[in-house]
């Protein structure tokens, strides 16, 4: 098994950096301060609690990905820029077992880090609100194990397709600002991007099904609209709504559920690519 | 069974760099192979060819009968890699070597291999914070673990001192004496000439020449120089009009002369010895380093100044 052997090596060697160490400690000491100073007006404790995790759900929603890429950027292209891939490949290891070594060693370390912070929050608040919510704790830590999966495997393929850390950063920076800013800042909003281009550029009458459709490949509008199935329906976040004319219900194809379908291809797609480009390589 | 055979073999690298231009080369199993050349010929490339690192734009590589591309795992079984230009993660360098014999399945002991390569007392190190020689032996004993059927050593000397490099050529020996095929790179011709049955010297890409040392000098006939020092050596020695001299190179009474060929010494001590006394006389074969810049068109002009600057060293670096 020596998909393992690549996977302990780098875990060994990620263990002891100490950025990743100061990173996790830094969020864990936030999470517990937001659950710490976490108050809601009128609110019972359970209820309070939930409304917590549905705002750490909105943090994790922009924060996670920057941890999962930075965890994970280099992992492939580091050992290109300094050679450590021909120690890795001058052994009996094939390009499967690294690729496939350094996602599994990344993700555990992503998913562990992660793991660290919901127990932070969980502890914190369950001290103070004596009340530990176990079916929405474990649902969105497991839909952020989701989500996080999901930048560990473009992280990885990034890592995987460029040979240098400047490109990898470069590559990483560009995935953050096109699968999550671009749908958070209001003035560049892709919606908002994709309805000038429909409208204005080729003429055709305003789609709002369609500009949501759009929006909605996005990892980061996938997990917001994922978490509200773990929330009763008034305290659901409204994601992604019709308006004008097309005011009502949202079709089938944009409803929640349809979030973790999205994750799910923005883990296998990425790896699928990255592994192509990988096998394929020169590396030297 | 050969335990490299090469054919045809071709790498481009973009539109209009071919670093690796259809060589042909079979290495036999016990051998030891010394693969000459500059920096840049193309060994390098040749070697990452070999171990899969890199795929070629045409031709076939086998090891051991397998071929690498259809199943590198197989060849990488078998082979202990010593790269060139590898970097090293924060790991002990114990923890290196116990990854390496973890990975190749075997059972050897990581101390007694530390202790071989002197690096006993510096296995509980980070191999981040090892000087480039002490990298190098680590690599150089990761390459051994598992007592592999073909060594493959990329430019092994590199950061080593000299009683590295005595230890390292010590250990080739006696890995080859036991059977294994060694295939080592080399831009310095001392460490390929004491250990190597056969060179290979490539050049831009191409494989110029394949032989045994002695019959590479003999066939290239290459330089012949003669040393001859004099009582009194006069102004006018004029032994620069002797036909078939290249070189004249004087130090107070001591004359050396190069020549085209072995031949032409006998003229040269005549030619001397009709104008002054002649106390000692000492005369050396073609040199390796003419031979080389021979074949790698190295430069002859700048191969008395090197020879000069190398002199008490056992190592003469190729100038280009």
């Amino acid at each position: 098994m020596t998909l393992a052997s690549i996977a302990s090596k780098d875990l060994a060697a990620t263990s002891r950096s100490r950025g990743l160490w100061a990173l996790a400690t830094v969020l864990a000491l936030l999470f517990a301060a937001i659950a710490y100073g976490f108050s809601g007006y009128a609110l019972t404790a359970a209820e309070t609690v939930r409304e917590l995790f549905k705002t750490l759900g909105m943090v994790l929603a922009f924060l996670l990905p920057i941890v999962a890429l930075v965890a994970t950027y280099m992992a492939i292209a580091g050992e290109r820029e300094s050679g450590g891939v021909k120690f890795l490949l001058g052994f009996p290891n094939t390009r499967r077992d690294v690729f496939l070594g350094k996602l599994a060693s990344r993700f555990l370390v992503v998913a562990v880090g992660l793991a660290f912070v919901f127990l932070a929050a969980t502890t914190v608040a369950a001290t103070k609100h004596g009340v530990v919510l176990a079916g929405l704790v474990s649902g969105l830590f497991g839909l952020s194990v989701m989500y996080a999966g999901a930048f560990v495997s473009i992280a990885i393929s990034l890592s995987a397709t460029f040979a240098t850390r400047s490109r990898a950063v470069t590559a990483a920076i560009g995935s953050y600002f096109l699968l999550v800013l671009l749908y958070v800042v209001p003035g560049v909003r892709i919606t908002a991007i994709v309805r000038w281009l429909h409208t204005q550029l080729l003429g055709f009458d305003p789609n709002v099904d369609l500009y949501n459709a759009i929006t909605f490949t996005s990892p980061y509008v996938a997990y917001r609209k994922a978490t509200n199935l773990l929330l009763p329906p008034e305290r659901q976040t409204t994601v992604l709504r019709r308006y004008g004319d097309a005011a009502g219900d949202l079709p089938a194809y944009l409803k929640d559920e349809v979030g973790l379908v999205v994750l799910a291809a923005w883990i296998v797609v990425p790896l699928a690519l990255g592994y192509w480009r990988f096998v394929r390589a020169d590396l030297q | 069974m050969a335990a490299i055979e090469i054919e045809g073999l071709r790498k481009e690298f973009g539109a209009d760099t071919v670093a690796v231009d259809d060589v042909d080369l079979t290495v036999e199993e016990g051998e030891v192979f010394g693969f000459l050349g500059p920096n840049g010929a193309g060994k390098s490339t040749t070697i990452n060819l070999l171990l899969d690192f890199i795929r070629p734009t045409d031709g076939r590589i086998e090891v051991f009968g397998t071929d690498v591309q259809a199943n590198p795992l197989a060849v990488r079984e078998r082979v202990g890699v010593l790269p060139e230009g590898y970097g090293f993660d924060p790991l002990l360098g114990r923890e290196y070597l116990e990854w390496a014999i973890e990975t190749k399945d075997a059972d050897d002991d990581p101390d007694e291999l530390l202790d071989l390569v002197g690096l006993a007392d510096d296995a509980d190190r980070y191999a981040t914070e090892y000087s480039k020689g002490m990298q190098q032996r680590l690599a150089f004993a990761m390459a051994l673990v598992d007592d592999p059927d073909l060594l493959v050593l990329d430019e092994p000397s590199t950061g080593l001192d000299p009683n590295g490099m005595t230890t390292m050529r010590e250990v080739v020996r006696e890995r080859a004496a036991n059977g294994t095929t060694v295939f080592f790179s080399s831009h310095i011709l001392s460490e390929v000439q004491s250990v190597c049955d056969r060179v290979g010297v490539m050049n831009d890409g191409r494989l110029v020449a394949v032989d045994t040392i002695e019959s590479l000098q003999a066939n290239l006939g290459g330089h012949a120089s003669i040393t001859l020092e004099c009582s009194v050596l006069p102004d006018d020695h004029a032994l620069g009009t002797v036909d078939g001299v290249v070189d004249v190179a004087v130090e107070d009474d001591t004359v050396e002369v190069t020549c085209t060929s072995p031949g032409v010494k006998e003229e040269v001590v005549t030619h001397l010895a009709s104008r002054t006394s002649i106390d000692d006389i000492r005369s050396e074969g073609a040199s390796l380093q003419s031979l080389f810049g021979e074949l790698t068109d190295g430069g002859r002009d700048e191969d008395a100044t090197t020879n000069e600057s190398a002199a008490g060293s056992t190592e003469a670096e190729v100038s280009r």
